[in-house]
C-alpha cells in the first residue's frame, strides 16, 4: 500500500508532562478559571480521570477522594450536579456514572435511583430524551441515556425504538445527524448518534459509505479533524471524528500520521496539556480528546492503552463492565 | 478554552496578581452569596438582580439559570399578566446583550426559548427579524438556526401567514445561497424545507420545474467551487428525490458530462484540484450502475479513477483502496487485478 508521501516528523506524546498536569488542575485556586469552570468540576474530573488512565496510569489520581466528591454531587432526585449543591442534569449525572465504572464504585450508589432518573427524562409520546426537568432535547441525551442505563443493564426501562427513531429523524442528506430534527451535521453530534446506535443495536439505518466519506473530509492539510465543512481543526475532534469512523469501522479513511501530528503539535511542551490549536493554552478537555484521539489513531511511539470509540473510556473497563457486545452487533454488511 | 493563545512563560507583577485576587473574591463571594440565597428558597427582586449580575460574569452556570426562573416563577408580580410581560420583555433585552458576546452558549438559549414561552404576548415576528439579524453577522451559527426554526414552528402555531411559513423560509435560504452559495446551513435548511415546498406544487409538471431550478443551482454552486464537498451531497441527495429511475439516471448522466467538462478546465492547473470531481465521477458512475448498465470502458475508468485519487490525495488512500476492492468485488474484476491496483 502507498505510504503518505511527507510522512510528519515525530514529536513525543509527553506522558510524564501530561499526568502532571492532570494532577495540578486541583490546585489553581488562585486563577479565575478554576472557579468559572466549577460549575462542571464533574466532568472536569472525568476528562482528567480519561487522560490519565489512557496514558497507563490510571493510579495517578487519589480514588478515594474522587469517589467521595462524586457521591456528594448526587441529588434528591437521583441525578448528579456538575459541583455539590449543583442542579441534575444528564451530563453530569453520564461523567458521574463513568467516573464511578472507572474506579470500580458503582455499588456505592443505587442503581435504582439513577435509572428512574435517566428514564423520567424520555419523552413517552416522541421519544425524545431531556437534558434535566427543564426539557431540553438534543442527540447528545438520547446517547448519554443510553450509556448510563447500559451500565446498569437497564437499557429496557425506557423506550428503545423511540430513542432510535427520534436519532434517524435527525440524519441529513449528508449522511451526518444534527442536535435534533432539522438540525445541521456536526461531528460531535455524528458520534452522539453512531454510539447511541451501537448501543441500541441498531446501526443498520446508518449510511455508512456516505458519513463515512463526509467524516474522512473533515481532515485539513495540518492533519487536523474539523467538525463541520469550512471550520477550523481543532484536538476535540480528533476523538469525535475518530471515534465516529471507528464505529464505522473505517478509521483508516484519515491520515492517521498527520492527525497523530497535529494532536502532538499542540501540546504544552512545559506545562502540559494539550490545547485546541497548536499555540494555544491547553486544558483537560482537549487534554482528554487529543490521548483518546491518538489512542484510536493507533499512536505507537509509546504504549498508550486502547479506548472504546462508543464509552470513551479504557477497553479493559468496558470489557469488564461486560459493555463490548456492541462491537459483535454490527449491521452483518458492514463484516 | 477554544482559540485562547499561550502567552510566553513570564511571572506576574505584584499588581498583575493582586488584580487576579480581587477578580476571584468578588467572582467567589457573588457565586457565594447567589447559591446561599437558592439554597435558602429566596425569591426575590434581589435574588433576581444578583443572579443577573453572576450570569453577565460566566453565562455557563445552568443552576443559577434555573434558579433564576425559579425566582420568576414565584413571584407575585408573575401572576399580573402586564407585569409578567414587562419583566420577561426585560429579559429578552438582557439576553440579547449577553447572547451577542457569546452565541455559543446552550443555556442562554434555552432560557430565552423558555423567556418566549412564558410570555403572555410574544413577537415572533420581532425575534424572527432578531436572528435574521444574528446570521447576518455569523453565517452558520447552528444554535441561531436551530431557534430560528423553533420561532418559525410558532409562528406557524400563530397564524398561517407568510412570514414563517415553510415557503417564506425556502424564499430565505433560496437568498442567503444567493449572497453565498457555499452556506451550508442554508443549504441544510433547504433540504429539510424542500419535500413540502414540493408537495405543494399544484401538478407534476410544477414538481419537475421547481427540481429542475434546484438542480440548476445546486451546479452553479459545483461550478463556482468543485471542491465543496456538500453541494455535491446535495446534488446526490436532488438524484435521490427524482421521482423516477429514468429521472434519476438522466441527471446522473448529466452530472458525469459536468464533471467531464470541469476536468478538462482544471487540467491546466495543479492536479490536487481535481480531487473532488474526480471522486463525484467514480461516485456517480457507481450509482448509475445500479440503475442501467455502465460500460466496461466506465467501468474501468473509475478504478484508473480512483488509483489516481490514491496518489493525488495521500491523506485519503485507505478510503480510496476500500473503494477499488468493493467496486472491483461488484463487477466481479478478478482478484489480481483488484490486489494490483490496491498496492499501487
Amino acid at each position: 500500500m502507498s505510504q503518505a508521501s511527507d510522512p510528519v516528523k515525530s514529536e513525543i506524546l509527553l506522558v510524564e508532562k501530561h499526568v502532571e498536569y492532570v494532577k495540578s488542575l486541583d490546585k489553581k485556586h488562585d486563577e479565575i478559571e478554576y472557579w468559572m469552570t466549577e460549575h462542571l468540576r464533574v466532568s472536569g474530573v472525568y476528562w482528567g480521570a480519561v487522560a490519565v488512565h489512557l496514558l497507563g496510569r490510571g493510579d495517578a489520581l487519589d480514588r478515594d477522594g474522587i469517589i467521595a466528591y462524586i457521591l456528594s454531587c448526587q441529588n434528591d432526585d437521583g441525578g448528579f450536579g456538575g459541583h455539590v449543591g449543583h442542579d441534575s442534569h444528564i451530563l453530569y449525572t453520564m461523567s458521574a456514572v463513568q467516573l464511578l465504572v472507572m474506579y470500580d464504585a458503582l455499588d456505592k450508589i443505587e442503581a435504582k435511583r439513577v435509572v428512574d432518573y435517566v428514564a423520567g427524562l424520555q419523552d413517552k409520546v416522541t421519544g425524545e430524551i431531556s437534558g434535566d426537568s427543564w426539557g431540553e432535547k438534543d442527540t447528545r441525551f438520547a446517547y448519554i441515556s443510553l450509556a448510563i442505563l447500559s451500565f446498569f443493564d437497564a437499557v429496557d426501562t425506557i423506550d428503545v425504538g423511540g430513542v432510535v427513531s427520534y436519532v434517524q429523524k435527525s440524519m441529513n442528506y449528508d449522511g451526518g445527524f444534527g442536535s435534533g430534527p432539522g438540525g445541521e451535521s456536526h461531528a460531535a453530534q455524528v458520534f452522539t448518534c453512531l454510539a447511541a446506535l451501537a448501543i441500541a443495536g441498531r446501526l443498520d439505518i446508518v449510511d455508512r459509505d456516505r458519513l463515512s466519506g463526509w467524516l474522512a473530509e473533515r481532515q485539513l492539510k495540518s492533519g487536523g479533524l474539523n467538525g463541520r465543512p469550512q471550520k477550523l481543526e481543532d484536538v476535540c475532534y480528533s476523538w469525535w471524528v475518530l471515534s465516529s469512523l471507528k464505529i464505522l469501522g473505517r478509521v483508516h479513511w484519515v491520515d492517521r500520521s498527520r492527525l497523530c501530528g497535529f494532536i502532538l503539535s499542540a501540546q504544552d511542551p512545559d506545562a502540559g496539556g494539550i490545547a485546541d490549536r497548536p499555540g494555544d493554552i491547553a486544558d483537560v478537555y482537549h487534554t482528554c480528546f487529543g490521548i483518546a484521539g491518538l489512542s484510536l489513531a493507533g499512536y505507537s511511539d509509546c504504549p498508550l492503552v486502547e479506548v472504546d470509540p462508543v464509552y470513551c473510556m479504557p477497553v479493559a473497563v468496558i470489557e469488564k463492565a461486560g459493555l463490548r457486545g456492541w462491537a459483535s452487533r454490527l449491521p452483518k454488511e458492514w463484516k | 478554552m477554544h482559540g485562547r493563545r499561550r502567552q510566553a512563560l513570564k511571572e506576574p507583577s505584584v499588581d498583575e496578581k493582586e488584580q487576579s485576587r480581587q477578580r476571584v473574591e468578588k467572582y467567589c463571594a457573588l457565586n457565594n452569596s447567589v447559591m446561599s440565597l437558592r439554597a435558602n428558597n429566596v425569591f426575590t427582586a434581589s435574588a433576581l438582580d444578583q443572579t443577573k449580575r453572576l450570569l453577565e460574569l460566566n453565562t455557563e452556570l445552568h443552576t443559577v439559570w434555573n434558579y433564576r426562573r425559579q425566582v420568576f416563577e414565584h413571584m407575585d408580580l408573575w401572576q399580573d399578566t402586564e407585569e409578567r410581560q414587562r419583566m420577561l420583555e426585560a429579559e429578552l433585552g438582557f439576553l440579547f446583550e449577553i447572547i451577542m458576546k457569546n452565541v455559543k452558549s446552550y443555556w442562554m438559549w434555552n432560557h430565552r426559548v423558555w423567556t418566549l414561552n412564558s410570555m403572555p404576548r410574544a413577537d415572533w415576528k420581532k425575534e424572527l427579524g432578531l436572528v435574521a439579524k444574528l446570521l447576518a453577522l455569523d453565517a452558520r451559527n447552528f444554535h441561531g438556526w436551530d431557534y430560528r426554526r423553533f420561532i418559525v414552528s410558532n409562528l406557524k402555531k400563530a397564524s398561517e401567514g407568510s412570514s414563517g411559513s415553510s415557503g417564506g423560509e425556502f424564499a430565505y435560504t433560496t437568498e442567503q445561497i444567493n449572497r453565498d452559495c457555499a452556506n451550508h446551513s442554508a443549504w441544510h435548511n433547504r433540504s429539510k424545507l424542500l419535500p413540502a415546498v414540493l408537495e405543494k406544487a399544484s401538478s407534476a409538471e410544477a414538481q419537475k420545474s421547481l427540481l429542475r431550478t434546484e438542480t440548476d443551482m445546486i451546479l452553479n454552486a459545483i461550478y463556482t467551487d468543485p471542491d465543496d464537498q456538500n453541494a455535491w451531497l446535495y446534488h446526490e441527495w436532488l438524484v435521490s428525490i427524482q421521482p423516477s429511475d429514468e429521472d434519476r439516471c438522466h441527471l446522473l448522466r448529466d452530472k458525469v458530462a459536468a464533471i467531464r467538462e470541469l476536468l478538462d478546465l482544471e487540467d491546466e492547473k495543479d492536479e490536487a484540484s481535481n480531487k473532488r470531481p474526480l471522486i463525484e465521477l467514480v461516485d456517480a458512475l457507481a450509482a448509475l450502475d445500479r440503475l442501467e448498465a455502465v460500460t466496461d470502458t466506465e467501468k474501468n475508468e473509475c478504478l484508473e479513477t480512483l488509483r489516481r485519487l490514491k496518489s493525488i490525495d495521500s491523506y485519503h488512500v485507505g478510503r480510496y483502496s476500500d473503494m477499488i476492492q468493493s467496486l472491483a468485488q461488484r463487477w466481479d474484476l478478478g482478484s489480481e487485478h483488484t490486489s494490483t491496483m490496491i498496492s499501487q
